[in-house]
């Protein structure tokens, strides 16, 4: 059955935890990770609270088919309101504690609460202990993470740095140099004055048809290692495509979405950097297709870099030095912060500079664009929250209020830094920005493949200049997507499963599933997501992109694209009708009551 | 004769071997009840540990074992499990480090009948037939 029919429950406030039973109805309605997420976020959280509140839960969640054979199927999805855009979050990470918590006997961890001292969660099977981390206060996720596993003897460890202990709101959460990355899910935790939860699991996971699961794992696996994919991630990490990106579609954002081609970009893309610097490969649990790299160069290793990092603290800061943009990854990694949000800043304010509205005394140096030692700095002053660092500590939308004259120059939506597809030239993916539950999000679609390839799945023929006919196509890409995050799938396998889950969801669970069976629940957990935002105070007119979006590409083969009002209007209006959604865009009775969500009616 | 040699410079850590071993063996999923362990120290080191059936030893787990629960069949040592009391003798006497004890019961390699499964599905050639 592959799921343990057990949620945990633990209350820092109270220092208490508690299982709660879930059945086979429960999971075949919404599957796991993501689908879990939706439904307990929905049930255990009063949407209009603070993040920062102790009643904010944090809530971790492997996927269906974590701790299975099902190869690259090790994600666990981490939940929370978000810090940055007071909304729906969600973090998707490839590291092992999802597996262990799998093993341990739980197919989900609620926290909630604040523990009085810094603290960090023991989980031994039925074992729950909360000790103090106050000695650990100040420490790396690197260093947090080994010290525990050497005092507790146990080798899996979720952790926060120095940024989610200072409420950072770009921090993130790290275990095996894997981060649920965005949304600032590492200061919630912080919050709560939890600095790790490791997790240690003994007990078997049963699996329905093991035979058939070990014959279907062998299929997908030589699909897998044969497909083109496996060579080119294999050998050059999610940055492959980074070159294609800037010469055939003009759609790298550089230097804070001034253009979108970086033409210093030789070194930061993987052909040069990886032979030079990347000495093996790296895989989240269960992968067969991995697509990190061990980087190590004179006095510091990580695991990276990875495509949006070599945009955020690349080319979006103007960065060319690939031993600056790695250090700077590094750092983001240590310190626990989210690389896309930090270089989304970092850009920001050396854009702010270099038009004279923030000095160098406010500052204390130069911030031009390509000073790879200033984005070292500010990445420490930001973390450390020293400084101006203190300021760019609360992202974007927050700084660019209270920077006089700065709004024009912040990009961001709804509060969060957008990673590296500049959507005036891949329109689909503007809308995708607007649509996602958690802001400016190139996950929750996907749909950049798609817009930029023109063809997907059942789409073909699409043109990414174009604003007509998105709300259907990201729509579903939505709900496509929404799958892969609740049976714990790596997306870069979308194109090899496709939604072909039946059979390994017979093997796993004993129940088949056809692709429009499964569209169904990522549409329930789509709309499960988009009720918690409107509980939370989401409103229509904060769906909108920044003004930057507003200014055509100024060079290359996207040149002159940019996303007008008017179109901006017309694809969010295409996609509320597409939902079935009203035109404020709140989900209509009967849409609720097709997707048997009744329960949280708005 | 047959082992299973291990290349950890080529290791992704990805623990596919061990989540294959557990299946093929058990038919459960356990990573405790696998007969090789990735070893994960660094960024740098993921460290696959596995029995290499005398290549690397004198047999000290059959030596050490007193309930005659480490045997071998052929050049294969493997547990019987009827026997093993999980005493940790031989986890202890491992000099490869490639024994282990979960819950009274002593994991290893044994080669799965020939083919072994592990380096079926190893993509990274960590593991490989030596």
């Amino acid at each position: 059955m592959c799921y343990a029919g057990n949620i945990l429950k633990i209350d820092l406030s109270k220092e208490k935890g508690e299982k709660q039973k879930i059945g086979e109805s429960f999971v075949l309605k919404y599957l796991g990770g993501d689908g879990f997420g939706a439904y307990f976020m929905n049930k255990e959280v009063d949407a209009r609270i603070d993040a920062f509140s102790p009643d904010n839960a944090l809530i971790i969640a492997p996927g269906l088919f974590v701790g299975t054979a099902v190869p690259t199927a090790g994600k666990t999805s981490f939940f929370s309101k978000s810090a940055l855009t007071n909304g729906w979050n969600e973090g998707v990470m490839g590291g092992r504690i999802g597996f262990e918590m799998k093993q341990a006997g739980y197919d989900a961890i609620i926290v909630k609460g604040k523990a009085k001292e810094l603290s960090y969660i023991v989980i031994r099977d039925d074992e729950v202990k909360i000790n103090s981390a106050e000695h650990l206060r100040g420490e790396t996720t690197r260093k947090t993470a080994e010290e525990i596993k050497k005092d507790e003897g146990v080798d899996v460890v979720a952790t926060i740095g120095i940024a989610g202990e200072k409420l950072v709101r770009l921090a993130i959460v790290d275990c095996d140099e894997r981060q649920a990355g965005r949304g600032g899910i590492g200061a919630v935790m912080g919050s709560k004055n939890l600095k790790a939860i490791a997790v240690e699991g003994t007990k078997d996971i049963k699996i329905s048809k093991p035979e058939k699961l070990l014959k279907l794992a062998e299929e997908w696996y030589e699909k897998m290692i044969s497909h083109p994919s496996f060579e080119e991630d294999g050998k050059y990490g999610t940055g492959e495509f980074l070159e294609w990106m800037n010469s055939e579609r003009g759609t790298f954002p550089t230097r804070n979405w001034r253009e979108g081609v970086f033409d210093e970009r030789k070194e930061i893309d993987p052909y040069y950097w990886a032979p030079k610097y990347a000495i093996k490969n790296k895989a989240c649990i269960q992968c067969v297709k991995p697509c990190g790299k061990a980087f190590v160069a004179g006095g510091f290793m990580l695991d990276g870099v990875e495509y949006e990092t070599l945009f955020a603290l690349g080319s979006n800061c103007g960065v060319a030095s690939i031993e600056h943009v790695a250090k700077a990854n590094e750092l983001c990694d240590l310190y626990g912060m989210d690389t896309i949000s930090a270089g989304g800043i970092v850009g920001f304010l050396m854009d702010l500079y270099e038009n004279g509205i923030v000095k160098k005394d406010e500052i204390g140096f130069e911030a031009k664009f390509g000073d790879g030692n200033a984005l070292l700095e500010l990445i420490k002053m930001i973390a450390n929250r020293e400084g101006i660092g203190n300021l760019l500590a609360e992202g974007v939308k927050i700084a660019s209020k209270k920077i006089k004259g700065s709004e024009k120059y912040a990009v961001h939506v709804r509060g969060l830094e957008p990673p590296a597809y500049d959507v005036r030239g891949i329109k689909g993916m503007g809308l995708a920005f607007m649509s996602s539950p958690r802001g400016a999000c190139h996950l929750r679609s996907g749909a950049y493949a798609l817009e930029l390839t023109g063809k997907f799945w059942k789409y073909e023929g699409v043109d990414r200049f174009s604003s007509k006919n998105k709300g259907k196509e990201i729509a579903d890409m939505e709900n496509f997507m929404a799958i892969y995050d609740a049976l714990g799938v790596c997306k870069f396998s979308r194109k090899i499963f496709l939604l072909n889950f039946e059979e390994l969801l017979d093997a796993c669970i004993g129940k088949g599933m056809k692709e429009d069976e499964l569209l169904l629940i990522g549409e329930r957990i789509c709309n499960l997501k988009h009720i918690f935002n409107i509980k939370a105070g989401w409103k229509k007119s904060d769906c909108k992109l920044p003004e930057k979006m507003r200014i055509p590409i100024p060079e290359g083969v996207s040149k002159g694209s940019y996303i007008s009002k008017e179109e901006e209007k017309e694809m969010l209006e295409d996609y509320f009708r597409a939902r079935g959604w009203r035109k404020d865009g709140i989900p209509k009775k009967s849409k609720i009551k097709e997707l048997e969500i009744e329960e949280f009616l708005v | 004769m047959m082992y299973i040699k291990t290349i950890p410079e080529n290791c992704s850590g990805c623990k596919v071997c061990e989540i294959t071993c557990s299946l093929w063996h058990w038919k459960i999923i356990n990573i405790r009840k696998s007969g090789i362990r990735i070893d994960k120290k660094s960024i740098v080191e993921d460290i696959p540990k596995v029995c290499t059936h005398g290549k690397n030893c004198n047999f000290e787990c059959i030596e050490a074992c007193k309930f005659d629960a480490m045997k071998k069949n052929g050049e294969i040592v493997y547990v019987d499990h009827e026997k093993c009391t999980g005493c940790g003798a031989c986890e202890r006497a491992c000099p490869i480090n490639a024994v282990w004890i979960h819950e009274k019961k002593a994991y290893k390699c044994d080669l799965c009948n020939g083919t072994p499964q592990c380096i079926k599905f190893c993509s990274q050639n960590a593991i490989v037939l030596g």
